[in-house]
């Protein structure tokens, strides 16, 4: 979420950041946030680390879950969740358009698909990971919305939802963190995308809290934040 | 969503088991039916391909 062409206003540098960066991804997009610097970080996490059934939490426009599901070769299926309807139906017009979409193939059985074909995808409505079973996923990927965002100024429409990560920046990492493990199975691993605007430290924090082992995947440093992927194991398997 | 993703969908108000009920299907894709809680009752709409699990108090924003 990185604004590279910021204004001249000499305020709060990172509350007129903020500022911007949420109108002008606002003004560019109306409903879905689209994919960004953050996104090609956290895919290319995914193309390091994923493997197995793969959960993409919070898909926005599914750029990241088709990339994996598509360029990702340990990845066997890809499920893309989000809360809103209008990225469920991006996501989705995405994987059918893109061919990543396993049911396209004819009537074709799963089961009987060639080695090689592309790997099940299934889009779901749904807060976090709330509706997918105990150990369900060997990887789970999340870019939250970050941007720690003054109340006064939140809008309350969907792309604000897919950008605030309310004061704190943390509003959804912090539930985020707290329910993950419960889906991942034996030996799972979560990618999760941190900026520094959200409070690298106080993430770190609460990752370990919740029982996790971290180490940075990928890392990029932007005028205005260092965005880092996590990977986040089960402390007694790491 | 295809039918094999029951495998690892639950109720997200308890996680307990749902049920299936298909109202049109394109091959391995169901396209439009719900899915029902066993223990709940709660009714999870599928519609065009996605089904809404988002817990009845979260669903009716668009």
């Amino acid at each position: 979420m990185t604004d590279s062409t910021e204004g001249t206003e000499p305020t709060d540098p990172t509350e007129e950041q903020t500022k911007r960066d949420l109108a002008a991804r606002r003004g560019a997009e109306t409903a879905v946030y689209q994919p960004a610097e953050d996104s090609a970080l956290l895919a290319s996490a995914v193309e390091k680390r994923g493997r197995g059934r793969l959960l993409e939490v919070g898909t926005g426009s599914g750029w990241v879950a088709s990339r994996a599901a598509r360029d990702v070769p340990e990845v066997s299926a890809v499920v893309a969740s989000d809360l809103s309807p209008h990225a469920c139906r991006a996501a989705r017009e995405r994987a059918v358009a893109g061919g990543v979409d396993g049911a396209t193939v004819d009537e074709a059985d799963a089961d009987a698909a060639p080695a090689g074909a592309p790997p099940l995808f299934d889009v779901v409505r749904a807060d976090l990971v709330e509706p997918f079973d105990d150990d369900a996923f060997d990887t789970v990927a999340f870019n939250p919305p970050y941007l720690p965002t003054d109340p006064e100024n939140e809008w309350d429409d969907w792309m604000e939802r897919a950008l605030s990560g309310g004061q704190s920046g943390r509003e959804l990492i912090d539930p985020f963190l707290g329910t993950v493990g419960r889906v991942l199975a034996p030996g799972g691993v979560a990618l999760l995308l941190v900026s520094s605007l959200t409070g690298y430290d106080a993430v770190l924090d609460r990752v370990r809290e919740c029982g996790f082992e971290h180490e940075v995947v990928v890392e990029e440093s932007y005028p205005f934040e260092t965005l880092s992927v996590l990977a986040l194991t089960r402390e007694a398997e790491a | 969503m295809k039918e094999s993703l029951m495998d690892i969908l639950c109720d997200p108000l308890d996680k307990s088991d749902l049920e299936l009920e298909v109202d049109e299907r394109d091959g391995e894709e169901i396209i439009e039916g719900r899915l029902v809680g066993t223990v709940t009752g709660e009714v999870y709409p599928i519609e065009d391909g996605i089904p809404n699990l988002l817990p009845p108090d979260m669903r009716d924003e668009e």
